[in-house]
C-alpha cells in the first residue's frame, strides 16, 4: 500500500519542471500566438528529455513506462501550458503500444521514441455529445480496405502532426475502431479553428471517402477496447493537465495577494481572501488525489478503471473552473487584462474541462457504473 | 505507487474479519442493533471496547511497551476499515484512544505514558477533553479555566464546554491558564485531571440531534496534583497543536468515510424505490443522479486522499497542517452527502425517526443533524482555513 510517487518519478518531473521553467515561459508561448504554433526547438527539448520515449517498449527504443510514471510529467505539462502535440503524441503512443499490430508498432514506435513522428488522435464531432458510441465518422468496405468519411472537430495540431489516430465506426451499425492517415492524403481537408485558447491549434478536418487499406486499422480490426482506453487516456490526461494549470493558478494568487497592499496591508492577509486560497488548496490536493489515481487506473487497467477516470474528469473539471476563476478574481482588475499571464491558464484549463467528457457527462458514466455495480453484488 | 496490500496484510485483515463476525452479537446489524437508549447504548459501546482489548486489537499500531502490539499504520487502517465494514460499535473511549495517546506518546514523560495508556486500551479510564471555553472557541487561545501552584498541586478554577462524554469519562485532558501575566499563547499549560476530584461538576448539555453527547464542566476549587502536569509549566499550546492534528487526522477519518459510504449506498438503495410521481423514482431524476454521483466521488476520494496522507506517514513523514486540509475536506463532503439524502426523500424529508412512513426510520433525517456538527467540531472550517492558508500556503497574517 503506498499512494505516493517514487523518488525517482519525482526527480524526473523536477528535472522536466527545470527544463521547461527555463524553456517554456509565458513570455515564449505568447511569441507563438499566430502561425502553426509550433515550437520545435521545445518538442526537441522535450523529445530529449525522454518525455516522449516514455511510453514506448524498450524492444521499440523506448522507456517502456506507464502512465503512474507520466502522472506528474502530464501535470507538468499542464502547470507550463505545454502546448501540444507532445500530450496527444504520447496518448497515441500507448494506444499504440498496446493494440498496434506488430508492423504498425515496428513502423511507428521507434521513430517516436526518436522524436521524430507526431500523432493526434481525432475523437470530437459536431453532431455528437461526449460519448464515442455517437460517432458518426464511418469506413466502408471499398475494395481491399477501407473508405472513410465524416468530419472531426477540435482535432489537435492537425497541420503539424505527421498522424492522425481517428475513431470510426466500421460499416453503418458495425463496431467501433481506430484507423491512422496522414493528414496530408487526398480526401482530407483541414480548417483552421479559432480557440478559447490562443495558445493551442485545433482543426476540423473533413474526410471525404478517404481510401485506405486494412493495414491502416489500427490492430488490424476495429477495436472498442482500443477506442475505450483512447477515451480514457484522454480524460485522465486533461485531468493531470488542469492539476497543474490549477495548481500553477493557486500559486499565483498566493504570491499576487501576498505582495499587493490595500487598506495599508497585504490583501492576502484578509481572511477573506485567505479563507478563499485554503478552499481552493482543498480543491487543488483532491484533485491530485484523483488524477493520480485514475493514472494509476490506467496503469493498472482494473475492471473499475472508466469509473475511476470519470471520477477524476468530473472533479478535476470542477475544481480547476473553481480555482482558475477565484485565481482571477483574487487579481481584480489587473486579472482581467491582457498582458497579465493568469487568462492563458484560466483558458487552457476550460479547454481542457471539455475535452473528453465534461464534468456532467462524467458524473453520468460514475452513477451509470455505481448503479451497475450494485445489481452485480 | 501500489494499492495491493501484502499477502501478510490479507491473512491480517482475514483474521481481523474472522474475529469481529465470532465476537459481534448473532444477527448484528440485521435483528440486534446498538441500544435506544442513549446511556445504554454508551455502555454497550464501552463493553465492545473492553472486548476488542481482550481480543488484541486495542492500540494495534501503539509501542508494545505500553500495551500495543506494535502494528504498521496498514494494518491499523485494515482494522479500521474492518470495524466499519461490520458496522461494529464505535467505542466510547475514541478520545482516550485517538487523543490522549498520541499526546502523551509525544510530550510525556515515561512515567505518564505507563500510567495512563495501558488503562486507555483496557478501556478501563475513559477520558474527555476539556479545551473550549464559554469564551474561547475558535480562539482556544484566550482560555480563562486558571490553575494556580498550592504547594504539590494546583488548584483548577473555571469552567469548560463542549466536554464530549464528561459524563462517563475517568480523566480529563485540559487547557489551564497558569501564568496571566504571559502573551495569551505562552502562559498556557496541559494538565490531566482526574474526573473524581472533588470541585468538579458535569451538566449535559442538549444538541440539535437531541442526544447528549456533550457537556458543560465546571471546576471549583479542583485540586491537581503537580505531576499531572504534561511538559513544561506554560508549554501547553505547542502540545495542544498536537492533539489536534491527530484529532483532524486521515486515521480518524478513515474509519469515518465508510460510514458514511455505508449511508451514501443506503441512500441510492432508497431513492430507487423513492417514488417521483406515478411512474418514476428517484434515482430517475437526472438532477438528483448528478447530486449523487458528486457525493459517490468525493466519498471515493476521501479515501483516497486518507491513503495519501497515511502514505506520507508510512515513509516517516510527521503529520503536519496538512491534517486540517483532510478535516475541512471531509467536513463538507459529509455534508453534502445529508443534504443529497435529503433531497432524495424529496416530500418526506420532515419526516423523523419513529414514524412509520419516515424512509430508514429517519436515518438520514439524524445523519443531517449531526452533520452539521462536523464543520464546527475540532476546530471550525473557518479556524481550518486559517491554519492551511498560513502554515500551509505560507499567507501573511
Amino acid at each position: 500500500m503506498n499512494f505516493d510517487f517514487s523518488e525517482e518519478q519525482f526527480a524526473f518531473r523536477d528535472s522536466v519542471r527545470q527544463y521547461l521553467d527555463d524553456r517554456w515561459s509565458v513570455a515564449q508561448l505568447r511569441t507563438h500566438l499566430t502561425g502553426d504554433g509550433f515550437d520545435r526547438e521545445l518538442w526537441e527539448g522535450v523529445s530529449a528529455l525522454g518525455i516522449l520515449a516514455m511510453m514506448v517498449p524498450e524492444e521499440h527504443g523506448g522507456l517502456g513506462l506507464g502512465y503512474v510514471d507520466l502522472a506528474l510529467i502530464l501535470e507538468e505539462c499542464g502547470r507550463h501550458l505545454v502546448p501540444g502535440p507532445a500530450v496527444d503524441t504520447i496518448i497515441a503512443t500507448d494506444i499504440i503500444s498496446r493494440h498496434g499490430t506488430p508492423e504498425q508498432q515496428a513502423a511507428l514506435l521507434p521513430a517516436i521514441a526518436e522524436g521524430g513522428l507526431k500523432i493526434a488522435a481525432a475523437v470530437a464531432e459536431i453532431e455528437g455529445g461526449f460519448r464515442p458510441e455517437d460517432t458518426t465518422t464511418i469506413a466502408r468496405p471499398s475494395g481491399n480496405g477501407w473508405a472513410l468519411s465524416g468530419r472531426k472537430i477540435l482535432v489537435p495540431y492537425a497541420e503539424s502532426v505527421d498522424q492522425l489516430l481517428v475513431v470510426a465506426r466500421f460499416g453503418d451499425d458495425g463496431p467501433l475502431g481506430l484507423v491512422l492517415v496522414d493528414p496530408d492524403w487526398a480526401g482530407i481537408t483541414r480548417r483552421h479553428h479559432q480557440l478559447l485558447d490562443p495558445a493551442s491549434r485545433a482543426h476540423e478536418v473533413t474526410f471525404s471517402e478517404v481510401e485506405l487499406g486494412g493495414d491502416h486499422v489500427l490492430g488490424g480490426q476495429p477495436l472498442e477496447t482500443a477506442v475505450a482506453r483512447l477515451v480514457d487516456a484522454g480524460a485522465a490526461s486533461a485531468s493531470l493537465q488542469m492539476t497543474g494549470a490549477a495548481g500553477k493558478v493557486l500559486d499565483l494568487a498566493v504570491e499576487y495577494t501576498g505582495n499587493r497592499v490595500q487598506f495599508g496591508k497585504p490583501i492576502g492577509s484578509f481572511q477573506a481572501i485567505k479563507h478563499r486560497c485554503a478552499d481552493m488548496l482543498v480543491l487543488l490536493e483532491t484533485s491530485r488525489t484523483a488524477a493520480y489515481h485514475a493514472a494509476w487506473a490506467l496503469a493498472h487497467d482494473p475492471a473499475a478503471r472508466r469509473k475511476l477516470v470519470s471520477m477524476a474528469k468530473a472533479y478535476c473539471g470542477d475544481a480547476a473552473r473553481s480555482i482558475c476563476n477565484e485565481g482571477l478574481q483574487l487579481h481584480g482588475g489587473i486579472g482581467f487584462t491582457w498582458e497579465l499571464d493568469i487568462h492563458f491558464y484560466l483558458r487552457r484549463a476550460k479547454t481542457l474541462e471539455y475535452s473528453y467528457g465534461d464534468a456532467s457527462a462524467h458524473r453520468e458514466c460514475v452513477m451509470a457504473a455505481t448503479l451497475a455495480e450494485m445489481e452485480a453484488a | 505507487m501500489d494499492f495491493s496490500y501484502s499477502p501478510a496484510e490479507e491473512a491480517f485483515r482475514a483474521q481481523v474479519r474472522s474475529w469481529i463476525k465470532a465476537n459481534l452479537p448473532e444477527g448484528w446489524g440485521s435483528t440486534v442493533h446498538e441500544p435506544e437508549d442513549e446511556h445504554a447504548r454508551y455502555m454497550f459501546r464501552l463493553d465492545w471496547e473492553k472486548k476488542l482489548f481482550q481480543g488484541g486489537w486495542a492500540g494495534l499500531a501503539w509501542p508494545k511497551k505500553y500495551g500495543g502490539r506494535g502494528a504498521t499504520l496498514v494494518e491499523q487502517a485494515i482494522l479500521a476499515e474492518e470495524l466499519a465494514r461490520a458496522e461494529a460499535p464505535e467505542g466510547l473511549n475514541i478520545i482516550g484512544r485517538n487523543l490522549t495517546a498520541p499526546t502523551l506518546i509525544h510530550h510525556g514523560t515515561e512515567e505518564q505514558r505507563r500510567r495512563y495508556l495501558p488503562k486507555i486500551l483496557s478501556g478501563e479510564e475513559v477520558w474527555c477533553q476539556g479545551f473550549s471555553e464559554p469564551n474561547a472557541g475558535s480562539d482556544l487561545a484566550s482560555i480563562r479555566t486558571s490553575a494556580v501552584r498550592d504547594g504539590d498541586h494546583f488548584v483548577v478554577n473555571g469552567q469548560k464546554t463542549w466536554t464530549s462524554f464528561a459524563q462517563y469519562s475517568h480523566w480529563c485532558f485540559m487547557l489551564v491558564r497558569t501564568d496571566p501575566e504571559a502573551p495569551k499563547h505562552k502562559g498556557i499549560s496541559f494538565l490531566l485531571v482526574d474526573m473524581s476530584t472533588p470541585g468538579i461538576t458535569v451538566r449535559p448539555l442538549r444538541q440539535i440531534s437531541g442526544e447528549s453527547e456533550f457537556n458543560e464542566t465546571f471546576f471549583d476549587d479542583a485540586r491537581v496534583p503537580v505531576e499531572n502536569l504534561v511538559g513544561g509549566l506554560n508549554e501547553g499550546w505547542k502540545i495542544a497543536m498536537t492533539t489536534l492534528t491527530y484529532e483532524r487526522g486521515p486515521e480518524d477519518a478513515l474509519a469515518r468515510q465508510i460510514r458514511f459510504k455505508r449511508d451514501l449506498m443506503r441512500l441510492i438503495v432508497a431513492a430507487k424505490t423513492i417514488p417521483r410521481g406515478p411512474k418514476a423514482t428517484a434515482i430517475d431524476d437526472p438532477v438528483l443522479r448528478q447530486k449523487l454521483a458528486r457525493s459517490v466521488i468525493e466519498v471515493e476520494l476521501m479515501r483516497l486522499n486518507c491513503l495519501r496522507s497515511f502514505s506520507k506517514q508510512l515513509q516517516g513523514k510527521p503529520l503536519g497542517p496538512e491534517s486540517s486540509f483532510q478535516k475541512l475536506y471531509w467536513s463538507h463532503m459529509a455534508q453534502g452527502i445529508y443534504e443529497t439524502a435529503m433531497e432524495t426523500l424529496g416530500p418526506t424529508a420532515p419526516l423523523a425517526a419513529g414514524d412509520p412512513l419516515a424512509p430508514g426510520d429517519g436515518l438520514f433525517q439524524t445523519g443531517f443533524l449531526q452533520s452539521r456538527a462536523f464543520t464546527i467540531y475540532s476546530g471550525t472550517s473557518e479556524i481550518q482555513r486559517n491554519i492551511i492558508s498560513e502554515r500551509v500556503l505560507g499567507m501573511p497574517r
